[in-house]
């Protein structure tokens, strides 16, 4: 009797543990958003019953104490030991550095390219992939560095457009997304391969030039079509058509035209895309297109634009929820956040920053909370704004150091 | 109910840890859970260089049976052993070597990584390269041989040091294990070095020893610590004549004032200059074989030590101050103009004409997180200021018109081309120099300066080059450019001479030379002719942060020619780190971060480390106890002007101090 009574005693939280989903008690959330004009990365918690959210900690980054070294892209390992920070600047490099979640130690540098970016490991192949944003350089091709994040060194760069930037992994780890801000097109790298797979110009008039329909509007027939997609993941035959005329537009021949000895001239971009990130769930990428107000929705077996969503001012960064049913956009140009329903492609709300320059989104693991880094302006402070999903509002405004940006969700524990 | 709360939130945290391990496994070659693991073919790899191998890599199951799956292949040292995607690999360099083989991710199987050791042999030697051996010695002198150790393949051993050094005649000359060859007596005498297998035999000719006698001289008898004097010797045969290849060696004995444990009093080179740390009796030897000469110099201290004045501070305590520039405005009037770093975009402006009570009197904001520099140009007009930490990201520097400093009015900004951030600017004759995005500098024409527009750029073109500053004189600018040292490039000298070179111009700036140093720490320039000696120099400052704390020093470049230059001096603060610099006639004022501004004599030939030579004239650490290093010097940028010295510092602001008068002092 007193042996069952322990058993009961010890099944019944584990039981209640298994049963009872983690999300229905109150959280702690925690971010972690890099500050890049004061070299600092703070870790953001928010208190999930009381929505009150702080500064937990504070740490300083960067190689000279009395340089901005700019800290830009921050991603943490799938198994959430190792955070990992791309530092901009340099002589002239930039660095990647990888400090360990928690204790926050500095572990190891590495060198990277010009103005290296967003990045995330793939849980395919364990290696890291981080674009070299080269935000000030030249208009020429930059580079993917991949790195080892065991070893931190740098195994391989990919050759990649202009200006790449908003570096996302696939669930699987089997594709790397990206963008090419100044050549309009989304790049799409084989993980295992360390390849280029395939290029994809986002822009509209590269439709138009050959006389051909765009279905990347939303025409009537487009919305039933995708509606029928975004059910059961079936392609209709128009698009394939589509994408091949797509193809044939997709990107320059760059080492053609190096070898030829032509100077490599490019049409203003139209589009200037500053971010991908793949449907956890579904064969859709989601790029935001800062200069034409939109977000642009790419079916990747297809390899086509199949949905245009009107947006808010140059939006910048976006995150697709981990359910898939929502997308959170973040409006640079206007100091708002937008979310779209994915189903519909409406933006469902739009709600504004606490200050100007939205910049970076995390969705928390539940999907519960948006975590949104604002840069702000000048000498003023940056700011993470929480926003809860559930209502759309604003929970929560957490005052960073100068130019918050990348920022990555942790983890949620119980409280 | 309060217990059994606590321990459910324990055991759900035990479980959140437990399951967020299953997450945490590292990337290993063999899975413990499926009994996959990879095993490759060969297991064990030994190439020569230039040799190819296919390594092949397979994924078994825990039977043992080769599964299906994606293998990728790296070098962790690719320009020594390279390896293609798929396996090959091929030996560039001797060494030993990892090559990794990932496995990706397939279903619920895990990524996996296998390093495979690879060894690359060494090719064999090949021969030993001696340095330029005399094929004649006189009996009783030395020569140090040394030994270079080169491969089939023409890669020079580093890691082979020559031991084993025979004579075969050691009566007519013996040799240590350092090579260092002693000539004994007339004759001839073979040597040889050997290393696994390989040998060099140098034959050397072993003559009688003319000189009976030697006589040494040096300019200064007396002097202070710091002076560089010079040794002049020769040696003489018995009939009085000179033998001019004769080798004289140099060595001096010490007898320091202060002789309780002083180290390193002084240094002497084998060209004949010496220079003493610390005041004493010097007694320096010329040797010849037997024949020696000695002379003695008194070394007194250097004595250049004066007590600073502080005059005032204009207290910036909420946000850290950068560079400043001061100079006389057109209305007679002292004025002063600092940046901002990592702050609100700000440059103020200083009424400085009382330095004791130094007036903010405007304040131009620019949307910039830091600006970095300020320069003002030399009629007291124009003023430009860098910009980096745009909103925008489209960064630059702005123009202003500082003809009534307490009105500054921006006339116009410079973005084009220019949005990576400008860091440094100099104005120059109608011209700003602005450092672009730390890869190059652009030239810039302000003739009219609300309409400024690009004249050229200079931009080296070595792999990974990098510029910071730029600082320049007499037409010639000086930037510093970390690894590649100090470039400097004729905008416009009034240089004569034949180098093509010569005759650069804002429009088309040419390239004199440059000056290297292996730290790569290059940060800061300034040239000077020295006042009281015929050279020229130029002070390159570090900037670095090992381990997060400021460090570095001044290099004295003393230049030849543009194309050569030797590096012959250092001062190097221990325990502090360089910033920016400024030499006028002869005395060097740096900010050395936490070591605040020192002033430094370097007047004269300079040799050795000044800090160790007493030419430090003073140092002065600002700080303030509201600052936002409290009580901590972080100085960056010094000034002299006038008879005052104006310095920046990070943690408190503006600051205007005097050397006060040298007082009498009694010298030994």
């Amino acid at each position: 009797m007193k042996n069952h009574k322990l058993f009961s005693f010890l099944l019944t939280p584990i039981l209640f543990f298994l049963l009872v989903p983690s999300a229905s008690f109150s959280q702690d959330y925690y971010v972690y958003v890099a500050a890049e004009s004061e070299d600092e990365v703070h870790l953001i918690h928010l208190d999930g019953k009381t929505n009150k959210a702080e500064i937990a900690k504070t740490i300083q980054v960067g190689r000279y104490p009395t340089e901005t070294d700019g800290p830009h892209g921050i991603n943490i390992s799938p198994d959430g030991e190792y955070w990992f920070l791309s530092i901009a600047h340099g002589n002239p490099y930039g660095m990647l550095a990888k400090y360990k979640t928690g204790t926050d130690e500095l572990v190891a540098t590495t060198d990277l390219g010009m103005f290296p970016a967003s990045m995330e490991i793939s849980k395919s192949t364990g290696l890291l992939y981080v674009v070299n944003f080269n935000l000030h350089g030249d208009m020429v091709p930059s580079t993917v560095s991949v790195v080892d994040p065991d070893y931190m060194e740098v195994i391989t760069d990919i050759k990649t457009g202009i200006m790449p930037h908003g570096s996302r992994i696939t669930d699987d780890g089997t594709k790397q997304y990206h963008v090419s801000m100044m050549t309009d097109e989304l790049y799409e790298i084989n993980t295992a391969g360390l390849n280029v797979n395939r290029t994809l110009s986002l822009k509209k008039s590269a439709m138009k030039m050959d006389g051909m329909k765009d279905h990347s509007d939303h025409s009537e027939e487009h919305k039933e079509n995708h509606e029928k997609h975004m059910k059961d993941g079936t392609h209709e035959e128009h698009s394939k058509k589509e994408n091949e005329m797509k193809e044939d537009h997709s990107g320059h021949d760059m080492d053609g035209m190096k070898k030829n000895g032509m100077k490599m001239m490019h049409a203003k971009p139209e589009v200037k895309p500053t971010w991908a990130d793949p449907h956890p769930t579904k064969p859709f990428v989601y790029v935001a297109g800062n200069g034409s107000d939109e977000i642009i929705e790419i079916d990747t077996e297809k390899w086509a634009v199949t949905r245009r969503f009107k947006s808010g001012k140059a939006p910048y960064n976006l995150e697709v929820s981990h359910d898939g049913k929502i997308l959170v956009a973040s409006y640079k140009g206007e100091g708002a956040t937008g979310i779209f329903d994915l189903e519909s492609g409406k933006e469902i709300a739009k709600i504004k920053n606490s200050r100007k320059v939205t910049h970076g989104v995390a969705i928390s693991s539940d999907n519960r909370y948006a975590f949104l880094s604002v840069e702000g302006i000048g000498g003023e402070p940056g700011s993470v704004d929480i926003i809860d999903l559930k209502t759309n509002k604003r929970v929560a405004v957490v005052e960073t150091g100068k130019q918050a940006g990348g920022i990555v969700f942790w983890k949620q524990v119980a409280q | 109910m309060k217990s059994f709360t606590m321990k459910f939130f324990q055991l759900t945290g035990l479980l959140s840890v437990l399951i967020l391990s299953l997450f945490a496994t590292p990337i290993v070659a063999q899975d413990a859970d499926s009994g996959l693991k990879i095993v490759t073919d060969p297991e064990v790899i030994t190439l020569d260089v230039g040799q190819e191998l296919q390594l092949k890599a397979m994924l078994l199951n825990a039977e043992g049976e080769v599964q299906p799956d994606t293998m990728i292949y790296f070098s962790r040292a690719r320009r020594s052993l390279s390896v293609t995607r798929s396996g090959l690999m091929k030996a560039l360099e001797p060494g030993s070597f990892t090559v990794i083989v990932y496995k990706t991710a397939q279903g619920d199987h895990p990524v996996m990584r296998k390093n495979v050791s690879v060894t690359v042999n060494y090719p064999k030697l090949d021969r030993i390269v001696f340095n330029d051996v005399p094929g004649k010695l006189y009996a009783g002198t030395s020569f140090q041989l040394e030994s270079r150790v080169y491969d089939v393949l023409d890669f020079k051993r580093e890691d082979l040091e020559v031991s084993d050094y025979k004579s075969s005649n050691p009566k007519v000359l013996d040799i240590n294990q350092f090579g260092r060859i002693n000539a004994k007596s007339p004759g001839k005498a073979k040597i040889t070095a050997s290393i696994e297998g390989v040998t060099k035999t140098q034959e050397i000719e072993v003559v009688t020893n003319p000189v009976v006698s030697v006589e040494i001289s040096v300019n200064e008898e007396v002097a202070r610590t710091g002076d560089v004097l010079t040794l002049k010797s020769v040696a003489k045969d018995k009939k009085g004549n000179v033998v001019s290849d004769a080798p004289i060696v140099y060595s001096f004995t010490a007898r320091p004032d202060d002789s309780r444990g002083e180290a390193a009093p002084a240094q002497i080179e084998q060209n004949g200059k010496f220079v003493a740390n610390k005041s004493g009796l010097y007694t320096i030897a010329a040797r010849n074989s037997g024949s020696v000469a000695e002379t003695t110099v008194k070394i007194n201290p250097r004595n250049v030590q004066r007590e600073v004045e502080i005059l005032g501070n204009a207290k910036v305590t909420d946000v850290p101050t950068s560079d400043l520039w001061v100079w006389e405005g057109v209305d007679g009037r002292d004025y002063a103009a600092t940046g901002t770093h990592v702050g609100r975009g700000e440059a103020f402006f200083w009424d400085v004409t009382d330095p004791e009570n130094m007036i903010a009197i405007d304040t131009i904001t620019v949307d910039a997180r830091v600006v970095n520099d300020v320069k003002v140009s030399e009629d007291g007009k124009i003023a430009v200021i860098s910009r980096e930490g745009a909103s925008d990201r489209k960064n630059g520097l702005v123009i202003l018109d500082v003809t009534d400093p307490a009105n500054v009015e921006i006339l116009s900004r410079f973005d084009d081309g220019l949005t990576g951030g400008v860091h440094n600017v100099f104005i120059y004759e109608n011209h700003i120099y602005a450092i672009n995005n730390g890869r190059r500098y652009d030239i810039i024409n302000i003739e009219d300066p609300k309409n400024p527009y690009r004249v050229s750029q200079f931009e080296l073109d070595t792999p990974g080059h990098a510029v910071h500053d730029v600082w320049i004189e007499d037409g010639i600018a000086y930037s510093s450019n970390w690894t590649d040292g100090v470039v400097a490039v004729d905008v416009g000298s009034k240089l004569g001479g034949d180098m093509e070179s010569i005759g650069g111009s804002p429009e088309n700036p040419k390239m004199l030379g440059s000056f290297t140093y292996p730290s790569g720490w290059n940060h800061a320039a300034f040239p000077f002719k020295s006042k009281s000696s015929d050279n020229f120099y130029i002070a390159a400052g570090d900037e670095a942060f090992p381990g997060g704390i400021p460090a570095g020093w001044i290099h004295f470049f003393k230049l030849n020619s543009w194309e050569e230059a030797e590096e012959v001096a250092r001062y190097e603060v221990p325990e502090a780190g360089t910033h920016n610099i400024w030499i006028k006639d002869d005395v060097m004022y740096v900010a050395y971060y936490q070591g605040g501004l020192r002033i430094v004599d370097v007047s004269g030939e300079l040799m050795g480390n000044l800090y160790d030579q007493g030419r430090e004239i003073a140092k002065f650490k600002p700080s303030v106890n509201e600052g936002i290093g409290p009580n901590q010097p972080m100085s960056w940028g010094p000034q002299p002007y006038k008879d005052m010295i104006f310095v920046s510092d990070m943690n408190s602001g503006l600051w205007a101090i005097k050397l006060k008068p040298v007082q009498g002092t009694a010298s030994n």
